[in-house]
């Protein structure tokens, strides 16, 4: 019950986002399903690793790999997936809650909230760099065959 | 040495403005850097025999310069506000391919750019209500119960009209961000006072998720690991203090409450 209802809050905020950041019609449910399965595959690794930055990096991997999927079936860059099926992972709230304790004198808290989202941040780069490095060595071997 | 004749010189100078506008138009979408590089040199190199194209681009300008028989010209334009438009860039990607394949000619090309600059999808109204879609769901992402969603539903559907309308004056992010995050918090603040929304602090996160620089953040180390690290530092920075003019934003409110 707990995973539907996440896939379906991950599913519509990643939709609300493709409509911020003006997606095409026809790709926005992409999107918001790539947004969905990514953030499934983000809690249920968070379920099992407890690992916040492991399993943001799970997460963007999918988004990754779906997004270039659907970018070389539609023939559309891939970002169109990508930047809108990141968000439920991208540490937003970590960025604001890193200012929040820096403004209330409350270092400690800061720097470890800080480094987290560093880190996140990081995990997410690392997995859709990975998937688009996977996407260009099958184009490598089709070219060649 | 052979002198241009002028209307060759004309011709390459006219290629050179399409493809920084072809750019220019990608990165006020926020496309990476390295895509609009390579759109740029590749609707360089596509017409007359150029030999060197060079295209160096980071989020706040486009440096080209190419060299047409032994002559050299470049091109250097500014960019100054960065929103993120995904159909923008989809369509400049697929026109950059069509012109390259195509005989399409130069003027033509600058028309096309100059239609795909206006073309807007949606309304404000459509955004505002699809920013209230992602801000209140996140809201619950974040275990809001159904009376914070329906508060942060509220309170960014009605900041995101104010956003719109402040940014309409191109003062700067920063003060846009710190506006917007100032009425968050205190109509989330009155909302709760009103008995609709339980916990302030998971309204307030919803409601300022549209405002929040994670894709900053995510694309400034994705190009810091792919090498581009003067936009990686750029958009950094970038990230940084919209983060920091929210909290101040916020801040200010939650110390008066």
């Amino acid at each position: 019950m707990e995973i539907i209802k996440q896939f379906v809050f991950s599913f519509m905020s990643t939709i609300g986002f493709a409509v911020l950041f003006n997606s095409p019609k026809k790709s926005i449910i992409h999107a918001g399903l790539v947004g969905a399965i990514g953030w499934m595959f983000y809690y249920i690794s968070f379920i099992t690793m407890d690992s916040y930055v492991a399993s943001t990096f799970f997460g963007a991997l999918t988004v990754g790999l779906l997004g270039e999927f659907l970018a070389r079936k539609n023939k559309k860059p891939a970002t169109l997936y990508i930047t809108a099926g990141i968000i439920p992972l991208v540490p937003g709230a970590g960025a604001y809650y890193t200012m929040l304790y820096l403004i209330e004198n409350n270092f400690s808290q800061a720097a470890t909230k800080g480094v987290e989202t560093l880190f996140i941040a990081a995990a997410i780069s690392m997995g859709i760099i990975i998937s688009s490095l996977f996407s260009r060595s099958i184009k490598r071997v089709r070219q060649k065959d | 040495m052979t002198y241009l004749k002028d209307n060759e010189r004309e011709e390459v100078k006219k290629l050179l403005v399409l493809a920084t506008l072809a750019g220019r138009l990608m990165l006020k979408s926020g496309a990476e850097t390295y895509r609009v590089e390579d759109t740029v040199t590749r609707i360089c190199q596509s017409r007359k025999e150029i030999q060197y194209v060079d295209a160096f681009v980071i989020p706040t300008g486009i440096f080209i310069s190419l060299e047409y028989k032994g002559e050299l010209i470049s091109y250097i334009k500014r960019v100054k506000t960065i929103s993120i438009n995904l159909n923008k860039i989809a369509l400049v990607n697929e026109f950059s391919r069509n012109f390259v394949n195509s005989q399409m000619s130069i003027d033509d090309g600058i028309k096309e750019i100059k239609r795909i600059s206006k073309i807007n999808i949606y309304s404000n109204v459509t955004k505002a209500l699809f920013g209230a879609i992602a801000s209140s769901f996140f809201c619950l992402l974040f275990q809001g119960t159904k009376l914070d969603f329906i508060s942060s539903f509220i309170v960014s559907f009605i900041v995101s009209f104010l956003i719109n309308h402040i940014s309409r004056l191109k003062v700067s992010f920063f003060i846009d961000k710190f506006i917007g995050s100032v009425f968050i918090s205190i109509l989330s603040y009155f909302l709760i006072k009103l008995g609709i929304g339980e916990n302030l602090d998971k309204v307030i996160i919803g409601a300022i998720m549209p405002l929040v620089p994670g894709v900053a953040i995510t694309n400034a180390i994705r190009d810091t690991m792919s090498g581009d690290f003067m936009s990686g530092l750029s958009r950094g920075m970038e990230a940084v203090f919209s983060a920091l003019a929210i909290a101040f934003g916020v801040g200010i409110v939650l110390i008066f409450s």
